[in-house]
């Protein structure tokens, strides 16, 4: 949008400058320097050395968690980004409707999004502490079961826990931007087709999904890369204990550069994850603008 | 107008409600509550059934039990038979006589004994009875008028009689589950004495209900092996309560499946909310729990035996408060520092022409692919070489970079959606492009950089991870690293660490409530159009 006035060539850049600046220093060079690390040699105590190659990358496959890892990294963004976007969804669709009490119902659900990630975390470990944990209680309580029951008996059912953390934290996002969708919709749209005789899930198939696809679009993308990139929750609930069964990509690699003094494959670590972003990244952008184009 | 075959429908469903209220009043007088009271309990030694030693403690316990219906009890005696090997390779048994009393309750009886579930009985009693009042009135001179056309004062006496009905129908659950809770939760912690609390006056209550106050003190004693058992059929009282619903929905709709439908959702959304909010009940009540109750199972409270206000004190003293005012320091720096430079960018953005625009527009939002923790290394390498580790300064410049990309994202679309008029006309008034954007832009776009601006403090004031790695010292912790102190490998304060996250939580969830609205319209339209 231009307003006619003349302009000096050079002024957009000046308004553009220290925002540039700050992505650059912050954002840039610490990529930069996680690729620059990834091909050098660094020793346990962090000092860096020359050129190596692909040897952190090596090194990084080879290690024994590996695949684990990437598996539970596969499981946990799936898990968390289907499951939620489809209970966001349908969160959603309800309370487009109009009844009584949707504003509570509505700042409620804000709780959840606008709560810390390692705040909800430690509230979910203390809720599924087998000995003194709050589920157990509150179940014995109402009498829904006689005996407590050990609510994390094995690694795996930690990490579906940790999904369900996961999926608890995700799923506001994904019913505010649903519902900012659905209300763009006009409602003349609805009663035109119930006219011709359309029954609920005609409407939903024909009229609903097609109008919020581009809200669902961007909380998936946006999801994708917040679930994938996200630390607390796994870290505050098992620390990727035992020996990383638990742990996500991010997580392992935190603890292999922060714990186990292992940098090298570590930073390689890093570009592989930056690398799944730039195609999650590379694949939203083209939607986007083809999306665009199409309009 | 009059339609005499509405007259004939209300009438079917005035009879429905009636029949469903009349099943749960059957139900209600039958005695479906039945409770194994073991007055006295006897274990024999190592015995055969039949032999000397059985015999004797048999005629002990007879003689007991002779006692008790000496007193008015009808008791029973019970033999429980353990068959085990002994030493020498005999089977032995070990006998345990219970001498115990059976009694059956119906949920009539409950009315007046003072427990919660009295009260849950007391309450639907009356609100079944109220139901049906108002549904009569509700019909008395109405009965054959079309439901679109009922007056104003007959739809609010019908749809009472719905609320009383939904009330009721919730009540039953209440009653079957706080009935549990009294008599065998609350029960068995007062008989263990884990608490203290009230046990005089409990117990008191428990021995009218069951002994009009025969027993006095040994009642204690006598119910330690009180068994409930509720029979399934109280449930019943749910359906039967649900088919006058059904009659007083259609009473009120004409129709019964929108209501249902209607119906439906309420219960998806409080079950939805109910949910939502476990988590922050328990960190509410735990935050205010003794260190002894928050690790021990047997505090079977849903609220803290005690509130322990001096929680709150206590994380005073160690640190909380200087957390908070880090967070506070790192959340607002970043914030005012994303502003000042997401402003201008957004502005050019939004109002100008240039080249690149394009790829810095596809260069902010790569930005935002990236959390910091995949950069976590180079970071703190970065860090590192700026001697800005471990200092708050640090922390804040990366919170500030990191969504930039959020506010310019969502401050050019409220710029966009203005239009320029206003400052085009100000321009030619002399005004510089400075003095269109602060006096003019700002003030018309302040909703939208409002909401920008809570949320990139809310994401700052949440962030966790970069302060983990970039932070190494107790005083310049942010609050959410702080709350993690009070977990240590071998002790964790879950009271102490529920406190600071309480006041960690409440005013950015406050915050953020204000701004809901704006952000998501301002987070899909930013993300379609960009």
């Amino acid at each position: 949008m231009s307003n006619g006035l003349n302009r000096t060539k050079w002024e957009p850049y000046v308004w553009l400058l220290p925002s540039l600046i700050l992505i650059a220093v912050f954002v840039v060079f610490p990529i930069l320097i996680v690729f620059k690390l990834s091909f050098s040699e660094i020793s346990k105590a962090g000092v860096i050395g020359g050129f190596v190659g692909f040897d952190n990358y090596v090194e990084a496959v080879h290690l024994p968690a590996f695949k684990t890892v990437m598996l539970n990294t596969l499981w946990w963004v799936l898990s968390v980004v289907i499951l939620s976007t489809v209970l966001g969804f349908i969160i959603a669709m309800v309370l487009n409707q109009k009844f009584r009490g949707r504003k509570i119902a509505r700042s409620i659900l804000v709780f959840p999004w606008a709560t810390s990630l390692v705040i909800q975390a430690s509230v979910w470990n203390y809720i599924i502490k087998y000995e003194y944990g709050s589920l157990n209680n509150v179940l014995l309580n109402l009498g829904v079961i006689q005996q407590a029951i050990n609510w994390r008996s094995s690694y795996q059912i930690e990490f579906v826990w940790e999904c369900w953390v996961g999926i608890f934290v995700t799923v506001p996002f994904v019913t505010f931007c649903v519902l900012s969708g659905l209300q763009s919709i006009d409602g003349s749209l609805y009663e035109a087709a119930t006219m011709d005789g359309a029954g609920f899930w005609k409407k939903l198939r024909h009229i609903t999904l097609p109008m919020v696809r581009p809200s669902l679009t961007v909380s998936t993308v946006l999801n994708i890369i917040y679930v994938f990139n996200s630390f607390p929750i796994v870290y505050t609930m098992t620390k990727g204990a035992p020996a990383h069964k638990t742990d996500t990509m991010i997580t392992y690699l935190y603890m292999l550069s922060f714990y186990e003094r292992k940098k090298g494959p570590a930073t390689a670590l890093s570009v592989i994850g930056f690398l799944i972003l730039c195609v999650c990244a590379g694949i939203y952008m083209m939607t986007v603008m083809r999306k665009e184009e199409e309009q | 107008m009059r339609y005499p075959e509405v007259r004939q429908q209300n009438r079917k469903m005035l009879l429905l409600l009636i029949t469903g209220l009349v099943l749960t009043l059957t139900l209600m007088s039958l005695p479906l509550c039945s409770f194994d009271v073991g007055v006295y309990t006897k274990k024999s030694g190592n015995t055969f059934v039949g032999d000397e030693k059985y015999q004797a403690a048999r005629k002990e316990v007879e003689a007991i039990a002779e006692e008790y219906r000496g007193q008015g009890l009808d008791v029973e005696i019970h033999e429980d038979v353990l068959e085990r090997v002994n030493s020498k390779g005999k089977t032995t048994s070990l006998v345990t006589f219970t001498v115990s009393q059976t009694f059956s309750r119906n949920v009539f009886s409950f009315i007046g004994c003072g427990f919660v579930s009295s009260a849950a009985a007391a309450i639907l009693l009356g609100l079944m009875i109220l139901a049906a009042v108002l549904t009569v009135l509700g019909l008395s001179g109405t009965e054959d008028v079309l439901h679109r056309y009922l007056d104003g004062r007959t739809r609010t006496l019908r749809s009472l009689a719905v609320t009383a009905l939904v009330m009721a129908v919730c009540l039953v659950p209440v009653f079957i589950l706080s009935n549990n809770v009294v008599f065998s939760r609350r029960l068995s912690l007062y008989s263990a004495e884990l608490i203290t609390e009230g046990r005089e006056i409990f117990f008191s209550k428990l021995d009218r209900f069951f002994f009009d106050g025969g027993m006095g003190e040994n009642i204690g004693d006598a119910l330690q092996g009180l068994k409930l058992t509720a029979s399934p059929l109280l449930w019943l009282m749910a359906a039967t309560l649900f088919i006058s619903l059904v009659a007083a929905v259609s009473l009120l709709r004409g129709e019964i499946r929108s209501g249902l439908l209607r119906g439906g959702l309420y219960v998806f959304v409080a079950v939805v909310c109910v949910i939502t909010l476990y988590p922050y009940y328990v960190m509410t009540i735990t935050a205010f729990r003794s260190n002894a109750e928050t690790l021990d199972m047997y505090y079977l409270h849903m609220v803290p035996t005690k509130w322990i206000w001096s929680n709150l004190t206590d994380i005073i003293r160690r640190g909380v408060p200087r957390y908070l005012m880090n967070s506070l320091f790192v959340a607002g720096g970043a914030t005012a520092l994303a502003m000042l430079c997401g402003i201008p960018a957004a502005y050019a953005m939004a109002r100008m022409n240039f080249r690149g625009k394009k790829a810095f527009l596809g260069f902010v939002i790569m930005s935002q692919m990236f959390s910091p923790v995949v950069l976590l290394i180079g970071i703190s390498q970065l860090m590192n070489t700026l001697q800005l580790n471990n200092t708050l300064w640090g922390l804040m410049l990366i919170n500030a970079a990191f969504n930039q990309a959020f506010a310019i994202w969502l401050l050019r679309g409220t710029f966009v959606s203005i239009s320029s008029e206003m400052e085009q006309a100000a321009m030619i008034d002399g005004c510089g492009t400075v003095g269109a954007l602060t006096r003019v832009l700002i003030p018309m776009a302040a909703p939208g950089i409002v909401t920008a601006l809570i949320f990139v403090f809310i994401n700052a004031w949440n962030e966790y991870t970069i302060a983990t790695v970039l932070i190494s010292t107790a005083q310049n912790r942010p609050i959410t690293v702080g709350i993690t102190q009070f977990s240590s490998f071998n002790m964790i304060e879950w009271q102490y660490m529920f406190a600071a996250s309480l006041l960690a939580t409440i005013p950015v969830v406050i915050l953020f409530m204000s701004i809901e609205k704006h952000l998501t319209a301002g987070l899909t339209s930013g993300g379609v159009k960009g």
